[in-house]
């Protein structure tokens, strides 16, 4: 019985990891620029697809291929910034939000031409092997998804909290205007930003490689519940996703386990929550 | 302008009667998923005019299909299951419609998608014998599954549509609208009764959306939770009414008559991936052509008339 327990809140932490990773992507791109991402799940999948590749044709471990699958989304998203987001920075938030929407369907849509609808796994090593403490079995690679996402994560906000850069992107996210007056060039914040989010992405992509493997449609779950963790979190509070990324997958796991059939009813919890915070806050500010 | 009208009228009833050999009933049938992606469309366009971007049409979509076909399963007469179509899609949008009230732009759209989903993954886990779970239920036809039938039956549903939406466009809701969409607070001030009026078009919109539905299960003979309730369906509304022009009745329309056909010729082609176009227009507009194909025509005819 506490076996059990001890285990769902096990697979719940490395969950938490990736979602956290996700997330802060999606987070960021909309503290800095205030645009949401709907294109941030598929920056993933293709995230997935270039370690994928990689693993395939140059039989590089998806592990090590975090680093060009980040390059390649941190290349590309300064390609789509300066040749689309840019154009809507001004505009009504919704238009970012279409024009992002638009480039999603556009990104799965022709992975699902290139490469198929059929979900891609990769073999490696040490899949099949586990780690037991007590109780509970936590197979390595999930564990080695945690330990990047939680280096990646720290590694984050020591850029954010202890370097210039990481100070400029933070004062921009502030105040545009007066980060401007200052001298700072916000356009190159802003692309900088939407690299390193963006790059996030992929980089999560290739942890879920690892652990399920990659398909063109595997993005649109991954935005929804990155929304979800933003949206609990408060937009654009890039502590908050931390905590509700653990929230909100132990939530997933435990309704996995102990609901019975929870499998469909887990994915339910995720939109569920996101609907209610929404709504219980427009309600409690108005 | 005033002939553009009757006359797309005129060739939408005259559509059946093309003779285009063995490709008869194809012609039909790509002309009646026309009139599903235009209705859909245009009564999401009617809800966007107050300035809420609603990314639940699937859900009505989807809440009018189920309703159809769980209702003519279980031997209700077939137009009153036809009926239930709009009526749950209206009563559960009203639902909707109150708790979302103060939900802002994109917070708007972010809840309705969820709310979306939340409807399917419900469908898909309900009761095997109630809804059929994930393989979904076949629909009964209506009109005996008549195919010149029911293409007449989907022109009435789609007229249904641009009446409503050209009788808001000519009616004192047209300025409310707008003025809700320019500036809630403005509007207020002038006197909308925004809540009100913001209900009365989402509810109107779904019901709608919900009647389309309740048709297109009748023309589709099956229902499936990831098709019925697909996040491609919002898709496909929203991409049509941006790329034909919104806050308009011929936008909506014209935007279904190309996309559609592009679809049906690609998905010839392709057979999968096809929906890229959807997101390569949806891009190009926002970017290119805010107003949508109609503002081309708009500009046209202001220089010469001088007018809209």
């Amino acid at each position: 019985m506490m076996d059990l327990f001890l285990q769902t809140l096990a697979n719940a932490l490395i969950q938490s990891g990736t979602y956290a990773l996700a997330s802060s992507g999606l987070a960021l791109a909309v503290g800095v620029l205030h645009i949401v991402n709907f294109a941030h799940g598929e920056f993933l999948m293709v995230g997935a697809f270039v370690a994928y590749w990689l693993s395939v044709l140059a039989g590089i471990d998806p592990i090590v291929s975090l680093v060009p699958a980040g390059a390649v989304m941190f290349a590309a998203s300064g390609v789509i910034y300066q040749a689309s987001i840019r154009r809507v920075l001004l505009a009504p938030e919704l238009n970012a939000l279409l024009l992002t929407f638009g480039i999603g369907i556009t990104l799965q849509n022709l992975a699902v031409l290139a490469f198929g609808a059929t979900p891609r796994v990769v073999h490696t090593a040490y899949q099949l092997t586990a780690v037991t403490v007590g109780p509970v079995s936590v197979g390595v690679a999930p564990l080695i998804t945690l330990v990047v996402s939680v280096t990646l994560l720290a590694g984050m906000y020591a850029v954010l909290y202890r370097t210039g850069v990481g100070k400029s992107i933070r004062a921009v996210a502030q105040n545009r205007t007066g980060a401007h007056l200052v001298g700072l060039d916000v356009d190159r914040i802003y692309l900088l930003t939407f690299g390193i989010a963006s790059a996030l992405a992929a980089i999560a992509g290739s942890m879920v490689l690892v652990r399920i493997g990659a398909s063109p449609h595997m993005g649109f779950g991954f935005v929804l519940k990155a929304f979800a963790i933003i949206v609990m979190a408060g937009l654009g509070n890039l502590t908050g996703v931390l905590w509700a990324s653990l929230v909100l997958a132990t939530a997933e796991a435990f309704v996995r386990t102990y609901v019975p059939g929870g499998g469909g009813a887990a994915e339910a919890v995720f939109f569920l929550l996101i609907f209610f915070t929404l709504v219980w806050r427009s309600w409690r500010t108005a | 302008m005033r002939w553009v009208g009757p006359a797309a009228l005129c060739v939408a009833l005259l559509v059946p009667l093309v003779p285009a050999g063995g490709y008869q009933q194809y012609v039909v049938q790509v002309a009646t998923f026309v009139l599903i992606n235009a209705a859909v469309a245009l009564a999401w366009d009617i809800q966007a005019r107050t300035g809420q971007l609603s990314l639940a049409p699937a859900a009505f979509f989807g809440l009018g299909a189920y309703a159809y076909t769980m209702a003519a399963l279980r031997g209700v007469p077939l137009a009153v299951a036809f009926l239930l179509g709009p009526l749950v899609a209206g009563v559960v949008s009203l639902g909707l419609g109150i708790v979302t009230l103060r939900l802002q732009g994109l917070y708007f759209a972010i809840a309705t998608l969820a709310f979306a989903e939340v409807v399917k993954v419900i469908f898909k886990e309900l009761p095997l014998d109630l809804t059929g779970g994930a393989v979904g239920l076949t629909a009964p036809p209506l009109l005996g599954g008549h195919q010149t039938g029911l293409y007449y039956l989907g022109l009435g549903v789609f007229l249904v549509v641009v009446v409503a939406s050209l009788a808001v466009r000519h009616s004192r809701l047209h300025y409310a609208f707008t003025a809700i969409r320019q500036g809630e607070l403005t509007a207020r001030v002038l006197g909308v009764r925004v809540v009100r009026t913001k209900l009365l078009a989402f509810v109107l919109s779904a019901a709608l959306i919900g009647m389309v539905g309740a048709y297109a299960t009748s023309r589709l003979f099956f229902v499936i939770p990831e098709d019925t309730f697909g996040i491609g369906l919002s898709v496909t509304a929203l991409a049509t009414a941006i790329f034909g022009g919104v806050y308009t009745t011929a936008g909506p329309v014209l935007g279904a008559v190309i996309l559609r056909s592009l679809e049906e010729v690609l998905r010839l082609v392709l057979r999968e991936g096809y929906l890229a176009v959807y997101g390569v227009i949806l891009m190009l507009v926002i970017l290119y052509l805010p107003g949508g194909l109609v503002s081309l025509w708009n500009r046209r005819s202001r220089d010469v008339a001088g007018g809209d």
